[in-house]
């Protein structure tokens, strides 16, 4: 338990986190540029998860939305800043218990993210917005349930899962590509149980 | 005890098997200027890294023997502490800013209030520092807005407010153009004479040949010699280890002049002094050697009444004319004389607001910038914009697979790319655990893949050593053979009058001159209206034509 | 260079207030109406913020914001003034499209929050330089540690906009058409995404080698070279917003007992 969310905080995980964020940002500017009806705006969380553990992940998550919020105006972002939080949490405990070594683990790490956001967002939805999400797909099953009297919380859900799940899939495929390609010499940079070990 | 001391230092990277450093043991005096030569790969960043502690506490790995600066032993005490004492610049100034800061003022305070320095006392160091580096004119701009050279200054600035009593520069102008680089250099010349210790890695053998004290000489991480510059350069055995020594020193060997200690001279007053010495001595005087194409010119490109701006009011280029047949061509000038612009012209990527670029007697003006990428190829300068592929081969064939080759003809190109290129080896490997320079030949090799008729290159030297300068000079050998035209930009000089049959020189958009190497670098007039340098053997001829 | 962040120092005396009095009154601003829980709580919170924009010249840049939310706000107005599951009277009909009293009402409720938030958001967003937030925080005992991902940030994003176009000229040099149908599209977003992703990461080995060599992280007090002192007017501004929210809670609670 102890070893799954060991964390350090020197300069090289420092730097992490903002660089993060920052793919963040362009992930969600590219899904906007290209019409994409996805967020594709927590790659940079999940790829500081896998490499920093699920603090690190959900510092990334939380201090991602909390900077764009307080910067851009963008309040509605801050509100799901306790969503980022968890999707960082959730794949960084996923990728330090081996899921994010091979294509298919990777692919429940995003089931585990896509639902790890569906929960914290859903009350939220609820809380702020009467349910919608803002997504255009997501917002049309939220209004054919209301439509069919089914429950608001059932709907706002199905509103969720229809959003979250293919982005975190999606999202997450295209992260481990990049965890892929990354040079041994920056990851073992950010691996807990590197130690020196001595010539003499 | 000395003030640095290095005992059988031994280091080895995480999950690597070789050690980066193999029984290294020197010392230095305070005040001294130290050289550190080798070919890419020799372990010179990995020592200056261990002299900051860098190694092995922030890479971890494996570590033995010992490094103590002014009695501290560097592999223990955090960087974070020694930073007092040893200040580290690398070649990067992008990467070496803080990231944090929006002015360059504050940049430069960054170190000092990290370390609770009382304020008044900040502003008085950033007073010094900034005026001492001329970068005190800049201190409210933001530091990303400079260029690279002031960037690399501002570096240089924000390590020195630290008064640290050590300065390491690791290849601090590799990647700056000849303005930034002189700018650099000069810098160091000013630091070296406030007896700061400074170690120095550096490419450019003429700047180490006159600044050092002494140079330590490694080879696949093994210590060779620490010796006089002049016994260094005049081993017989450099090209073995992958060192080119400075021009001075081939043309001493070339013409059997000799120090009075017997060694060759380094440096170009040196030469003076021994053919003083020697007044019935007749030597043959340096000269470059143009090299002539067998076959007729053939017209490529032909640039009329080109007028281009990327703002209104500030145009670029006002009816320039300019035609290019397949003669390797070098184009030199200053940041902003319109290099890159004009190349970028040249492949679409910009289009001219009026006159007309004609290749091979078409206008490229109405084609698109992916259908023109069969015909002419353009590397751009950092590799890093373009390599997206997990293996190298693949990453090859991505141009060629782009403009309809058949997969197996864009195989049969990518591995001739790679020969040329010296990587059939590391098809297989990830371009990114490459070294920058590898990967710059990458970025060479998947544009070569593409067969293109035109070949441009952007600063193909910048980062490589003498061996990678010999692989890019068999390149472009190789395609003028086969009769392609290949159009760099370049700033050094002695590549360009070693390489090209034909060099055109740029100046806030005019053409200033435009010639073999031999016809236009002996217009003084013209390389400094460009601000360029000489190549290295006319500057000697030039030495020693007013001693006889 | 461009930046993210959309604060400018034009001068006016919301600029010069410490940056903690702005983050008093929007704490003030969001909590009072939820407190109060009635319409007219927001709508005055509203006002009050519109007023204090228009003195600060801030006006001109909140617009946009605004009309960035404008299309949430919509849909909560469609969804829940034609679908709500508490809509039983019909207010108005545009064609077949009924909408509902209930759901319209619920619609308002929600969309006064956001627009409430939103203004008070933009008084702290225009008017504060995000390193002097950072700088105060930190100050006030906030990681420095994370006071410099903040300000990173800041300075990460302009720069990865820039390696963009770079990026995308390099590929189109080796042939790959960007523009076109969807399709063509989503195979562009690799090679163009993928380079200054691995660039941003890669340079961050460099970038914590820079922060190391200049002492980030040693032991002991850092010094702050720009410390904002609190005017009177921040003083007076802070206890208005404090004394503001005393009495919404104490209304409050005063509402639960009776």
């Amino acid at each position: 338990m102890k070893k799954i969310f060991k964390t350090q905080l020197n300069a090289a995980v420092i730097v992490l986190i903002p660089a993060c964020i920052g793919i963040n940002y362009l992930g969600k500017l590219f899904a906007s540029f290209l019409k994409l009806p996805l967020w594709l705006d927590s790659i940079g969380t999940c790829i500081g998860a896998a490499l920093g553990g699920p603090i690190i992940g959900a510092i990334c998550g939380a201090a991602n939305n909390l900077i764009y919020g307080f910067t851009t105006g963008d309040n509605i972002t801050l509100i799901y800043a306790l969503t980022s939080l968890f999707i960082g949490l959730v794949v960084g405990i996923m990728a330090r218990i081996g899921f994010m070594k091979t294509f298919p683990k990777a692919l429940l790490t995003a089931c585990a993210g896509g639902l790890a956001a569906v929960v914290v967002s859903t009350p939220l939805n609820i809380l702020f917005w009467g349910g919608t999400t803002g997504n255009v797909w997501g917002d049309a099953v939220f209004a054919a349930t209301q439509a069919a009297k089914l429950p608001l919380a059932l709907g706002s859900l199905l509103d969720e899962i229809v959003v979250d799940v293919p982005d975190k899939l999606i999202t997450l495929i295209i992260v481990f590509l990049i965890l892929k390609g990354l040079p041994k010499k920056l990851t073992t940079l950010y691996d807990t149980e590197e130690t020196i070990e001595s010539l003499d | 005890m000395a003030f640095l001391e290095v005992e059988h230092l031994k280091y080895r990277y995480p999950h690597t098997k070789k050690l980066a450093l193999d029984d290294i043991s020197f010392t230095a005096e305070k005040g001294e200027f130290i050289g550190i030569i080798g070919e890419n790969g020799a372990g010179k960043s990995t020592l200056s890294q261990a002299f900051c502690g860098l190694v092995p506490q922030f890479y971890k790995g494996a570590y033995g023997g010992k490094v103590t600066v002014d009695g501290i032993a560097a592999a223990t005490t955090p960087t974070a502490e020694l930073c007092k004492k040893v200040g580290l610049i690398f070649q990067n100034p992008f990467n070496q800013l803080s990231g944090a800061k929006d002015t360059v003022w504050d940049e430069v305070a960054f170190g000092l209030e990290n370390f609770g320095v009382p304020a008044e006392q900040i502003h008085e160091r950033l007073d010094k520092v900034l005026h001492q580096l001329d970068i005190w004119q800049f201190r409210e701009k933001n530091p990303f807005d400079l260029s690279g050279g002031q960037m690399q200054r501002v570096a240089i600035a924000s390590v020195l407010a630290m008064e640290p009593e050590i300065l390491l520069l690791d290849e601090p102008t590799s990647q700056l153009d000849p303005q930034g680089s002189e700018e650099v250099f000069h810098t160091v010349e000013l630091l070296a004479q406030t007896g700061i210790t400074i170690f120095m890695i550096e490419q450019k053998m003429e700047k180490l040949a006159s600044y050092c004290d002494k140079i330590l000489l490694l080879h696949e991480g093994k210590q060779i010699a620490f010796d006089t510059p002049e016994k260094i350069f005049s081993r017989p055995d450099l090209a073995e280890l992958g060192i080119c020594p400075p021009y001075v020193t081939r043309y001493c060997v070339e013409q059997h002049i000799f120090r009075p200690d017997g060694t060759y001279p380094v440096v170009v007053e040196d030469v003076k002094e021994a053919l003083k010495r020697d007044k019935e001595r007749k030597v043959t005087l340096p000269q470059l050697a143009d090299t002539v194409l067998a076959e007729a010119p053939e017209n490529r490109f032909d640039v009329r009444n080109l007028k281009f701006s990327y703002t209104e009011d500030h145009p670029i280029f006002e009816n320039f004319q300019l035609s290019l047949d397949q003669r390797p061509t070098a184009i030199i000038g200053q940041n902003g004389a319109g290099k890159t612009t004009l190349v970028r012209l040249l492949k679409g990527l910009l289009k001219p607001s009026a006159g007309t670029i004609l290749y091979q007697g078409e206008d490229i003006s109405r084609r698109t910038v992916a259908s023109l990428a069969g015909q002419v190829g353009y590397v751009f300068q950092n590799p890093d914009d373009q390599i997206f592929k997990y293996k190298v081969i693949d990453e090859v064939m991505f141009g060629p697979l782009n403009i309809g080759m058949p997969k197996e003809k864009a195989m049969e190109k990518a591995m001739e790319a790679l020969a040329l290129t010296e990587l059939t080896p590391y098809a297989g490997e990830n371009p990114y655990d490459l070294e920058l320079s590898q990967r710059k030949l990458v970025a060479i090799a998947s544009v070569l893949a593409m067969d293109t008729d035109v070949i441009i290159l952007d600063e193909p030297t910048i980062a490589q050593d003498y061996s990678g300068k010999e692989i890019i000079r068999n390149i472009i050998a190789s395609l003028s053979e086969q009769g392609k035209l290949v159009l760099a930009i370049l700033h050094d000089m002695d590549f360009v009058a070693q390489c090209f049959s034909r060099v055109v020189v740029l100046a806030h958009g005019q053409l200033l001159a435009d010639g073999t190497p031999s016809e236009v670098f002996v217009q003084e007039d013209v390389l400094k209206k460009a601000a360029l340098d000489m190549p290295h053997p006319l500057q000697l001829r030039k030495a020693l034509e007013q001693i006889q | 260079m461009k930046t993210i962040s959309l604060y400018t120092n034009n001068g006016s005396w919301l600029t010069q207030l410490h940056p903690f009095t702005k983050l008093w009154y929007l704490a003030a601003a969001i909590c009072i109406p939820l407190l109060t829980g009635s319409v007219w709580g927001f709508a005055v919170m509203i006002i009050i913020s519109f007023v204090l924009l228009k003195s600060g010249r801030l006006i001109k840049k909140a617009l946009p914001l605004i009309a960035f939310s404008f299309t949430i706000i919509l849909t909560i107005f469609l969804i829940h003034g034609l679908v709500n599951q508490q809509n039983k009277n019909v207010l108005f009909a545009i064609g077949f499209l009924r909408f509902y009293k209930e759901g319209l009402l619920y619609a308002a409720h929600i969309g006064l929050n956001i627009l409430n938030m939103l203004l008070s958001f933009a008084i702290v967003v225009l008017s504060t330089r995000p390193s002097e937030l950072v700088d105060e925080l930190e100050r006030k005992g906030f990681s420095p540690r994370f006071g410099y991902i903040i300000n990173s940030v800041f300075q990460i994003i302009p720069q990865m906009m820039g390696t963009m176009h770079t990026i995308t000229d390099a590929q189109r040099s080796r042939g790959m058409e960007t523009e076109g149908s969807l399709l063509v599209r989503i195979k562009a977003f690799l090679p163009l995404i993928s380079p200054v992703v691995m660039s941003a990461l890669t340079a961050t080995r460099e970038r914590a080698i820079a922060l190391e060599v200049r002492g980030f992280g040693a032991k002991g007090l850092k010094t702050w070279m720009h410390p904002h002192q609190k005017t009177k007017a921040d003083r007076i501004f802070s206890w208005l917003c404090i004394a503001g929210l005393i009495l919404a809670l104490a209304g409050r609670i005063y509402l639960w007992l009776s």
